[in-house]
Parts: C-alpha cells; structure tokens; sequence
C-alpha cells in the first residue's frame, strides 16, 4: 500500500504514553507539518502553544478531565483572534473550526509517520487552560494535540459505535428524486 | 475502621480540580460522557488512597476499580457499560458492608 495511505489508516489516538522524551526536531518538524495545512482564504489564524515542562503539563493535566496520557509534550492550537479581526470574519465563521481539524489531523500524521504516539484533547476547561499558561486574552485554546511515545502497557482505543466503512459514510452522486 | 487518615491537601485539590473541571466540560459534552468523568475521578481518588488504604479496602480498589479503564473504551455498548457500572455499584455496596458495623468490625 501507498506509504501515506497506510500512515493515515494506521494512525489511532493513543492515551497511554511512557516517559521517553521526544526530541526537538520532532516537534518542530511537525509544528512545520501543521503549517503546510490547508486553511481558509490562507489567513493562518492558528496559533501554536508548545508546552515541555513538566510541572505546567502536571497542572494542565488536572484541568482537563479528557486528557488520559501523560505526554512529554503537549501542542495547543490556538486561534488567534488578532487575526480574525483582522481580516474582518465573523467570530462563528465555520472555517475557523475546520482550521484547528485540518491542522490538528496534520499533526496526528506528522507524529505517526515519525513513529510517535499522538492524541486530540478537546475536553478540558478553556477558562482554567488560560490561567495556568497565561494565555494572551487574544488567543483561545482550542485542542491540545499530545505527543510522545505508546507506553508498553497501553489498550486499545475506544470502540466504535457501530462497524463502520468507507462506504457507509459515502453516496455517490445525485439523490433521487423523492415522491 | 481506620477513620483518621486523609488524602494530602494536593491530593485533595487535584480531585477539585477534576470534579470542577468535569462539571463545567459537561454542559457542552454529551450526557453519556458524565459517567466516564465521574469514573475518571473514582480512578484518580483509587489510586490515591491505594497506597494507604487497609487489605480490605485495598481488595476491592484492585479488584473493582481497575477493570475502568477497559470499560471506557467500550461505552458505545451501551448494555455492556450499564452492565459494568452494576458490577461496580454491587461491589462497591459490599464493600460498604465490609466496612460497617452490619459485617465488618462489629
Ligand atoms: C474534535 C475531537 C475531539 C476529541 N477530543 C478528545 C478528548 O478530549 N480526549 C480523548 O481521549 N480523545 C479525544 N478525541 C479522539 C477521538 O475519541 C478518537 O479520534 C476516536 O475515538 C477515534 O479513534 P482513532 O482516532 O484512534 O481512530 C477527539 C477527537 C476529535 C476529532
């Protein structure tokens, strides 16, 4: 198979990781990855919040309740709102949100393909994220992508709702006309 | 029973946090994900206290509260989830017992 198909079928979020630190030019080349994702009308809104030390990640960790890893480097996305100003968008335009996917699904490939384990982390108070980075009052935390290596011991993932194919999930062309 | 010991003030605080933090992520997250925080919390508080609980306690914390995580990850069988938190309330039902004076110290 293709070695970027098979990156993207074999990536899966991983919530058990070990201590083994992840070098620097790991986390910048996918830092690097996230910025050659797509973005509306190429306005880069996003923002990158890297965090390595090891007390704020503890701190974080304790607010946000969906963050079951304990991951030696935690990335989060931010949108910064400066930029959305700026160019004039309104606050619930849709591509800002599908901003922070694309780039947050770079991110997860980017981590795969250099052989990290990866996790999107959404549940978490934004409130007490800010206070504990200081976060500027012009940037909102929007996912937190975790890095670092599979603990020996992880378990699989959360099961699927239902057996699900690429076909269930696609119709091609027009729909009938209904009666 | 041993009632004089308590979790260290950190300890205690990082539960808050989880608890408080759970409250406020729930009002935008689906109903079904309350129970998995308040799991998460009784995994937190369990290993807390494993290390100083009593044999009995510790029994039903090893027992019991170690099968949560496996059950997280097979939420979407909602049957098979209801049917996990059963198990744990009985058990832990009989470990109030254990600890009362109905069946334990008396
Ligand atoms: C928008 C979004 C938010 C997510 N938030 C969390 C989260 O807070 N905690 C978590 O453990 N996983 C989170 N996930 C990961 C999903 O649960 C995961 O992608 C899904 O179960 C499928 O697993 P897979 O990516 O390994 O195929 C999130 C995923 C997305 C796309």
């Amino acid at each position: 198979m293709n070695e970027a198909l098979r990156n993207i079928k074999t990536r899966r979020v991983v919530r058990e990781m070990s201590d083994q630190a992840v070098e620097r030019e790991q986390i910048e080349a996918i830092l690097e990855a996230a910025r050659w994702a797509p973005s509306g009308g190429n306005l880069r809104p996003n923002r990158y919040v890297v965090i390595e030390d090891a007390e704020t990640r503890r701190l974080l960790r304790l607010v946000a309740p969906g963050m079951f890893q304990r991951a030696p480097v935690l990335i989060l996305i931010c949108t910064n709102w400066q930029v959305v100003a700026q160019h004039h968008l309104p606050a619930h335009d849709r591509a800002l949100l599908i901003d922070i996917g694309t780039a947050a699904q770079t991110m997860l490939l980017a981590a795969h393909a250099l052989g990290l384990a990866s996790g999107p982390v959404t549940s978490y108070s934004k409130e007490a994220v800010r206070i504990i980075l200081n976060l500027p009052a012009h940037y909102s935390p929007e996912m937190f992508i975790c890095i670092g290596h599979k603990a020996e011991t992880a378990r699989p993932g959360m099961r699927a709702w239902q057996p699900i194919t690429w076909r269930d999930l696609t119709h091609w062309e027009r729909f009938p006309e209904r009666e | 029973m041993q009632s004089n010991w308590v979790l260290k003030e950190d300890e205690a605080i990082e539960l808050l946090a989880l608890l408080i933090t759970s409250a406020r992520i729930q009002m935008d997250e689906p109903a079904h994900y309350g129970p998995l925080r308040l799991l998460t919390a009784a995994e937190r508080l369990s290993s807390l206290i494993e290390a100083r609980s009593s044999q009995k306690a510790r029994e039903f914390l090893e027992g019991n509260i170690e099968r949560i995580p496996a059950m997280h990850m097979r939420m979407s069988d909602v049957d098979a989830y209801t049917e996990g938190l059963d198990a744990l309330c009985r058990a832990v039902a009989a470990c109030l017992l254990r600890h009362s004076s109905l069946e334990g110290e008396a």
